[in-house]
């Protein structure tokens, strides 16, 4: 059971939707009960840092959702602003973050990476693939994906890193730390390569 | 690399899609369900839906629609038409929604942008300037379908809302709408010049070559157009219709025939 | 209860109520294509030989005009091949004429596309207002009859008309042919959908908005008014020459790109839910036994092949669950009020006000007098 975290940020019916199609059970989880199935988690997110931790803290789900992925190791993946809470803090805000990465969020103005100082990054960009993932997997050789953001995750550990795109420098867009998956674009709105990464999601450990 | 983005605007009126030249003359063109369910299996880039009714009838979105439309796109949909307050914005975006399009709300109310962007972010808020030509040669923004002349400048219009923290700024020719006869290249400069947030370009195009021309001056950029993915030929023949995977990458590298 | 019986010819059983057998036990509608319409269809020169007269005069007539005639085209194989033959082969000018109903698949609207932007025709569409398309369509479920695709087909061929009456056109091309419509469906499955009076009838009854620019055109005025007096010519080429759908298929992919339907009818995604799901599951009737025939009777299927495909339902359990709801959804209702009609007691023709009798006459009279070849029954 896939548990889609509904804590007021992130495009929930597009994911279930998507979901629905692959014929994988999901639950839109809004409160702490709601996880109790769970298998998977799909952490959405839009907007700024702090106000997704606020939210998230505050949504009375986030202890259950330590011990699922810290305890339990379940597979998240965090999408977007999602991706970006998963790490230890934010240039953005002044909240720390889930710290389930090891990473930290940037600025793309301030770290120069913007074409033209053109900000957010919006729109279809290539990602370059530096390790093989599971998340990847039946994908083309450099898909493309949609993005909408202006803050980066900066990994420490360059291991965790397993694709980056490239705006006007390269920086990660897919990370990984054991069962903690993070893109920075998103999957719900980038047609049929959107629907593979998340159907490999759901496909996690079987074989 | 970000490629350019190439985005079918659809216009909604009664429930129906329309289509219409200056502004005016409108032509129905189907259901809305339908025509955004074909442009998502045509893999478009990103849609643009406007309830061009919604200001000047003085009503709210109709969230009914929009849930429907939204549930079609595995692509961002960005919505405008009525949308008065920060919580419109939200139930819009909870409806399945990346972007809302504000005109004349922001126009009358500025601080609007700010509260829309602390409730969604930054980058959801997109301002879309209808603009004309007047008697003197001097572009002047209008909103209310065409309908109110507000006297403001759309370069000054922009750099303000810059500042407020809008996320994208569409800037639409209504003199050139539905004319197909190509964008306006100096309201686009004068816009592209003075603002550094995403900017999408709406209003004549007429042929794929209009939009490889913007892309190629002023790219990464929007090109929106209406007509051009609705209609076909002399008649103007409803037909739904989207560059295929090989015109848009050649439009991206100026290759088109 | 009448005992079960298949012909052993084609594949029409007695889920066609009317369907009569001979002592060998072959059907009427496999007699009537051999006694009837084979003996006077000509794929060979001779049909060529029936077909250039009249291009030559459409030809002559369109001189000095746009076009020279116009075709109905679905973005299906037929009007598809119809098109590239039209243009090439015979030479004419036609403008290509779509009717959208609100329900065109992205596969049909791009194989439009590609014809008309490869062939360099022109192309005019009529689109029929959704709401009130809608509303009829609602009506038509609500009515509990098995020919709820009436609405389109109705509006596909009245507005044809009405542009040909309009724009003083004198000729039709459409893609109907024998070669995969030699069999008809029963009219007890699929009325006429030219009958006005029963539209009319069953919209009085259940519409919930009245149908004002729906366009509605009386049979009477088409078939003898507009055909006789006016001289529109319907016109069917497939007829005059060989047809046979894969090869058509196989050109039209290689030389235009033309996509391939996943399933038959996926042109309009409500006639693949209506003759898919909708008729065999409510009323028991399944199309694909009429398309069959058809293709065994012009040797394009074997009968064990046709056997063999209908043993398994026209619809897999996924992409109905996905269809259903997408049906749903976009008449504006919720899939237990689909449900609901799905349950209605099973209606016919003949609960509502028609001009059957009209029709009977008058097609018995053009097959007097050799103006049409089969009869709908």
């Amino acid at each position: 059971m896939i548990a889609i975290i509904d804590y007021g940020l992130g495009n929930i019916r597009a994911f279930a939707n998507i979901l629905k199609n692959l014929k994988a059970p999901h639950i839109v989880a809004r409160r702490k009960q709601d996880l109790s199935e769970a298998t998977k988690i799909i952490l959405p997110g839009v907007g700024a840092f702090d106000h997704a931790m606020e939210r998230l803290n505050a949504s009375g789900m986030r202890e259950t959702l330590d011990d699922l992925v810290l305890r339990h190791k379940k597979p998240v993946l965090g999408i977007c602003v999602g991706m970006q809470i998963l790490g230890r803090s934010s240039a953005e805000g002044k909240l720390p973050g889930l710290g389930w990465i090891d990473g930290d969020v940037r600025s793309l103005r301030d770290d120069g990476l913007h074409l033209k100082d053109l900000l957010p990054h919006m729109g279809w960009n290539q990602i370059r693939v530096d390790q093989d993932s599971e998340l990847l997997e039946g994908l083309k050789e450099a898909p493309e994906f949609y993005f909408l953001h202006s803050y980066y995750f900066k990994c420490n550990i360059p291991a965790d890193i397993f694709a980056e795109v490239d705006y006007g420098g390269y920086f990660p867009c897919v990370v990984q730390a054991g069962n903690v998956y993070g893109v920075q674009f998103h999957p719900e709105k980038s047609h049929h390569n959107g629907v593979r990464l998340l159907k490999n999601f759901w496909e996690l450990g079987s074989c | 690399m970000l490629r350019s983005r190439i985005i079918p605007c659809l216009l909604v009126r009664n429930n129906g899609l329309v289509k219409t030249i200056k502004f005016t003359d409108e032509k129905y063109v189907g259901d809305p369900i339908n025509a955004v369910r074909i442009f998502n299996e045509k893999e478009v880039d990103e849609l643009v839906v406007l309830d061009i009714d919604a200001s000047v009838q003085g009503r709210g979105p109709d969230f009914k629609m929009i849930g429907d439309l939204a549930a079609e796109c595995r692509m961002p949909l960005c919505y405008g038409g009525g949308i008065t307050s920060a919580q419109d914005a939200r139930h819009i975006m909870s409806l399945g929604v990346e972007k809302v399009a504000l005109s004349s709300a922001i126009i009358q109310r500025p601080d609007l942008i700010g509260e829309i962007a602390e409730e969604v972010g930054r980058q959801s808020v997109v301002a879309v300037l209808d603009v004309r030509l007047d008697r003197a040669g001097h572009y002047s923004v209008w909103t209310h379908n065409g309908k109110t002349e507000t006297g403001l400048n759309p370069v000054a219009l922009a750099k303000d809302f810059e500042s407020r923290g809008v996320g994208e700024i569409v800037v639409n020719s209504i003199d050139g709408d539905g004319t197909m006869k190509g964008y306006d290249l100096e309201l686009c400069r004068q816009i592209r010049e003075a603002v550094r947030v995403p900017m999408t370009v709406l209003g004549g195009a007429g042929s794929l070559k209009d939009l490889q021309t913007v892309i190629q001056k002023h790219g990464p950029i929007g090109v929106s157009a209406g007509s051009l993915f609705v209609f076909k030929g002399i008649y103007r023949a409803v037909l739904i219709n989207y560059p295929s995977h090989a015109d848009r990458e050649r439009i991206q590298q100026g290759q088109l025939p | 209860m009448r005992p079960y019986q298949i012909c052993i010819n084609c594949v029409m059983d007695t889920t066609d109520s009317q369907i009569v057998f001979d002592e060998k036990g072959v059907c009427d509608h496999c007699n009537n294509f051999y006694e009837s319409t084979l003996p006077n269809w000509h794929t060979d020169e001779q049909g060529l030989n029936e077909l250039m007269p009249m291009v030559e005069r459409i030809k002559r007539d369109g001189q000095g005009k746009d076009f020279d005639c116009i075709l109905g085209m679905s973005g299906g194989i037929d009007s598809s091949y119809l098109t590239y033959l039209a243009k090439e082969k015979l030479g004419l000018r036609p403008l290509v004429f779509h009717v959208d109903g609100g329900w065109n698949s992205q596969i049909a609207v791009n194989n439009i596309e590609m014809l008309v932007d490869k062939l360099g025709l022109d192309l005019y569409t009529q689109v029929i207002d959704w709401e009130e398309m809608r509303d009829l369509q609602l009506a038509f479920f609500k009515a509990s009859v098995p020919f709820i695709d009436i609405p389109q087909d109705h509006a596909f061929f009245a507005t044809m008309y009405q542009f040909a009456e309009k724009y003083k056109i004198k000729y039709i091309l459409t893609g109907a042919n024998y070669s995969t419509e030699c069999v008809k469906n029963p009219m007890e499955w699929i009325y006429f959908g030219t009958d006005t009076r029963m539209i009319r009838d069953i919209h009085r009854q259940f519409g919930q908005r009245p149908l004002v620019k729906f366009p509605l055109s009386n049979i009477l005025r088409h078939k003898i008014y507009l055909r006789y007096l006016k001289g529109i010519r319907v016109v069917m080429p497939l007829n005059h020459m060989p047809y046979d759908k894969e090869e058509a298929m196989k050109l039209l992919e290689t030389k235009f790109g033309w996509q391939r339907y996943p399933q038959k009818h996926f042109e309009s995604r409500f006639t693949r839910f209506y003759e898919g799901y909708w008729l065999p599951t409510k009323f028991g009737y399944d199309t694909r036994r009429v398309q069959y025939s058809s293709l065994i009777l012009t040797n394009q299927m074997t009968r064990e092949a046709a056997l063999k495909a209908l043993q398994n339902p026209a619809y897999d359990a996924e992409t109905l669950h996905q269809d259903f709801e997408f049906i749903a959804t976009k008449l504006g209702i919720t899939e237990e009020e689909l449900t609901s009609y799905l349950h209605l007691p099973n209606k016919t023709y003949r609960d509502y006000k028609s001009r059957l009798n009209t029709f009977k006459w008058g097609a018995r009279a053009m097959k007097f007098l050799g103006m049409e070849r089969v009869v709908k029954r």
